[in-house]
């Protein structure tokens, strides 16, 4: 989290699929969208390589929502069903999430197609909202190194 | 990795595209505290040509192994710096993007704000190329021959194509001839019978010294990757050879007789039996799923063209693309579907196209039940477009034209013969539209249903039709003398042997899915295995053909260097750390990974041209043994911490 003359400013890390999602940021800077400056987008080819200990280490490290996004099931996929893994792991994930002292919503998994740059501007606009409307995450959660 | 990271950030202003929001001289200045950064700069364009010179300078100047570009989307400019610092001698996967334009400059315009997140988006570059590993390009050895699978309109097409660019072709077909189901059905356009382009088809493949055709034979097994493919493939007996001269007197004397696949069971064909008169390779058959080995025909044969002996043979073959293009089957009609099976007069188009071949058992002739009918009727979207259980949602594309020319041309023959098109939406598309005006002209009569199906009875008077016509909203009660039944298509009946030899998948429909529609046509997911016709979904034969040629031109992309480079950016697996758990080997969705034993312990095993670098393996692993290179798990960690500040050790 940061505090910029006072208002409470979220981060938010994104994990994006390179051949839909990250598509889409770039067409959204393309298109000359404009969007809040809260999140940080990591780049992976497929939305099946995230794994939870990524997200997790993004909490503990004090981001206030973490987005994974990908294509939209069921055939967009460029590695044929690496949305699908995705969606079993964090579907499950997001229900660890609560045992931990984190608020589910501030966890979002997003299919976002690489033509869908108004629908990556939306999520990250709906996201920042909801997360400020949460307040900083004060995680009581350890991650041993 | 050993050596102390040197890192140089080159931060661009592209024009005032970057530097017009984001204080690019702020964020050099601040890349220079990071850790393991020697030198920062920013200049105008890094992408033009004396902004890479100035990064290659300071390559070899300040001893720099790592590099990282503040400027655009590496979708755009990563290839090009990549290119840049492999000339400066450094591996161009030493090389991360920090994307400060469009994740940045573009979309922000508070220049404060965006600066302090183009200053974190460097450092998570920074962060993640301090982890960065030099990888290597392989490069294998590739055939240049290729295997198509299925003789139709598509396979012959692909075949063609290969041949006539140099590379020799295995053509495989399950059946005795090839020539698929235009060879039997449709018409290219209203002017042109399929047989017509089949035939010309088979001129060609015939004087092809270059095309390889294996009818009777079926691929049971395939092995290897792209360009080293090793395709099993049975060739079942046949039991007549090339000096058969089609007399046709084994038929005669053959005892065993079953419905006539090749009429679509309008009548009866011999367990010996040529599949139709310009059947290729052209010769007689003899079915080995029915033959008895009476010995008559062999008996009779004055050629020694039959020989009962005949083995089943399996061979290697060695070819380094696959072309899959074993189309579709028709739609079956359930009994009493529409009164289908009840009734003789009661048929489906397929079998009126072929009644309406000169090839076929009424040489012509429009006859059921044994006389000209007075009045018949089209009945649309069987199978097709609705719910009933065994039928499909999707259009077929092929009926309606095929429904339409049929009408067509039974009016032409038939002048005074009543023709009904019941039909819910005509679909015929693009230049088949004035094929639909001509039958109207022909006054062929089209009526409209909607939700509700029309009826048939059987009744002792008479075929009939009741039919709710939507456009004038009143019932109908037609009298018809025969019934065809427009069906559709449906995937082929033996496409689960194909996907378990072959490891394509399949979508929603049934059908093998392309890798991505719009942006990798005609590829199946798997590197190497390229898809033709109605194996992907109903298409009509001029779309299949086309496809034909462009899955062949797909492959020759693959076969013409006679080598292939594997990407380095795949998995790895660390053999201490692996336990043989085998979670990789049930996640990969290329079946690139194997268990193989190694001293005794389990270990898992990348075969690394199957891998295509998705990583979902690395997320799944328990232990951390499989990572993807490019992006493991230290470099991704160490990005995500770099967004507050924190760092992973190196």
């Amino acid at each position: 989290m940061s505090e910029t003359k006072g208002e409470f400013e979220p981060k938010i890390v994104v994990y994006a699929c390179n051949w839909c999602t990250y598509a889409a940021t770039d067409l959204a800077g393309t298109s000359r969208m404009s969007y809040p400056p809260n999140v940080r987008i990591i780049r992976v080819m497929c939305s099946g390589r995230i794994d939870p200990q990524f997200v997790l280490q993004a909490f503990a490290d004090g981001a206030d929502g973490v987005i994974v996004a990908g294509c939209h099931p069921p055939a967009d996929c460029h590695y044929i069903e690496g949305n699908y893994k995705a969606y079993r792991r964090f579907e499950l994930f997001r229900k660890l999430l609560e045992t931990m002292g984190i608020e589910q919503e501030r966890f979002r998994l997003e299919w976002i197609s690489a033509a869908e740059a108004s629908r990556w501007v939306q999520v990250v606009n709906e996201m920042v909202t909801q997360v400020k409307k949460l307040g900083p995450l004060k995680p009581n959660l350890e991650v041993r190194e | 990795m050993t050596e102390e990271p040197r890192i140089g950030v080159y931060v661009c202003h592209c024009g005032f595209n970057i530097a017009g929001t984001v204080d690019v001289k702020k964020v050099a200045e601040f890349a220079k505290t990071l850790p393991n950064v020697v030198v920062a700069k920013d200049y105008v364009f890094m992408c033009s040509e004396p902004g890479q010179d100035l990064i290659k300078a300071d390559i070899k100047a300040h001893n720099l192994n790592r590099v990282v570009v503040s400027a655009c989307s590496p979708s755009l400019h990563e290839i090009t710096f990549r290119t840049a610092v492999s000339e400066a001698g450094l591996n161009k996967y030493l090389l991360e993007m920090a994307n400060i334009r469009e994740h940045c400059s573009w979309v922000h315009h508070d220049k404060e704000k965006a600066t302090e997140k183009a200053k974190e988006i460097v450092r998570m570059a920074v962060a993640k190329a301090r982890h960065l590993e030099p990888l290597q390009e392989l490069e294998v050895k590739a055939e240049t021959s290729a295997l198509v699978l299925g003789g139709g309109v598509a396979g012959m097409r692909a075949a063609l194509e290969l041949a006539n660019y140099g590379f020799n072709v295995y053509l495989v077909e399950k059946a005795p001839t090839i020539g698929g189901k235009a060879a039997l059905i449709g018409y290219v356009d209203p002017k042109t019978k399929g047989a017509e382009i089949v035939s010309k088809m088979f001129d060609r493949v015939k004087d092809c010294p270059r095309i390889q055709v294996l009818t009777n034979a079926e691929l049971i097994q395939l092995s290897g990757f792209a360009g080293n493919y090793i395709a099993k493939v049975r060739l079942n007996p046949r039991y007549v050879n090339e000096k058969c001269t089609l007399c046709g007197e084994c038929e005669e004397v053959c005892p065993i007789e079953v419905s006539n696949e090749y009429n679509f069971g309008l009548n009866k064909r011999k367990a010996i039996f040529l599949p139709f008169s310009n059947a290729y390779p052209p010769y007689y058959a003899i079915d080995y799923r029915v033959c008895v080995k009476c010995g008559e025909c062999e008996k009779v044969c004055r050629f020694g063209a039959i020989s009962l002996k005949e083995e089943p043979k399996v061979v290697d073959l060695k070819v380094g693309s696959i072309i899959i293009a074993t189309g579709y089957d028709p739609y079956r009609p359930f009994k009493g579907e529409y009164g289908y099976g009840l009734h003789q007069n009661i048929m489906t188009l397929f079998q009126l196209e072929r009644l309406l071949d000169p090839d076929s058992p009424t040489k012509g002739e429009l006859i059921v039940g044994n006389k000209i009918p007075k009045s018949i009727a089209f009945i649309q979207c069987v199978g097709s477009r609705n719910t009933t259980p065994g039928a499909k949602e999707y259009c077929s594309r092929m009926c309606c034209t095929t429904a339409i020319n049929s009408a067509v041309k039974i009016k032409e023959k038939y002048p005074d013969m009543n023709v009904y098109i019941l039909y819910k939406d005509i679909m015929t598309y693009g230049s088949d539209e004035t094929l639909y005006e001509e039958a109207g002209k022909k006054l062929v009569q089209f009526i409209k249903f909607e939700e509700k199906i029309p009826k048939v009875s059987i009744t002792p008077e008479g075929l009939f039709i009741d039919v709710f016509e939507y456009t004038i909203q009143e019932n109908l009660r037609i009298p018809v003398d025969a019934i065809v039944l427009s069906i559709g298509m449906l995937p082929p009946r033996d496409i689960e042997e194909l996907i378990a030899v072959t490891r394509v998948s399949c979508g929603g429909e049934g059908f093998v899915r392309e890798a991505h529609l719009k942006l990798a046509p005609v590829e199946a997911p798997t590197k190497g295995i390229f898809l033709a016709g109605c194996i992907t979904g109903p298409k009509n034969i001029l779309e299949s053909i086309r496809m034909g040629s462009a899955a062949a031109a797909k492959a020759m992309s693959l076969l013409s260097k006679g080598k292939l480079t594997i990407e380095p950016m795949i998995a790895q697996v660390n053999e201490e750390k692996c336990s043989g758990c085998a979670i990789c080997v049930g996640v990969c969705p290329y079946s690139a990974i194997s268990i193989k034993k190694v001293n005794g312990d389990r270990i898992a095993y990348v075969e690394k041209a199957l891998c295509m670098g998705c990583g979902t393996c690395n997320a799944a692993c328990p232990s951390g043994a499989m990572q993807h290179l490019g992006f493991k798990d230290i470099q991704l960690l160490a990005q995500t911490r770099a967004v507050f500040g924190g760092e992973m050790n190196v």
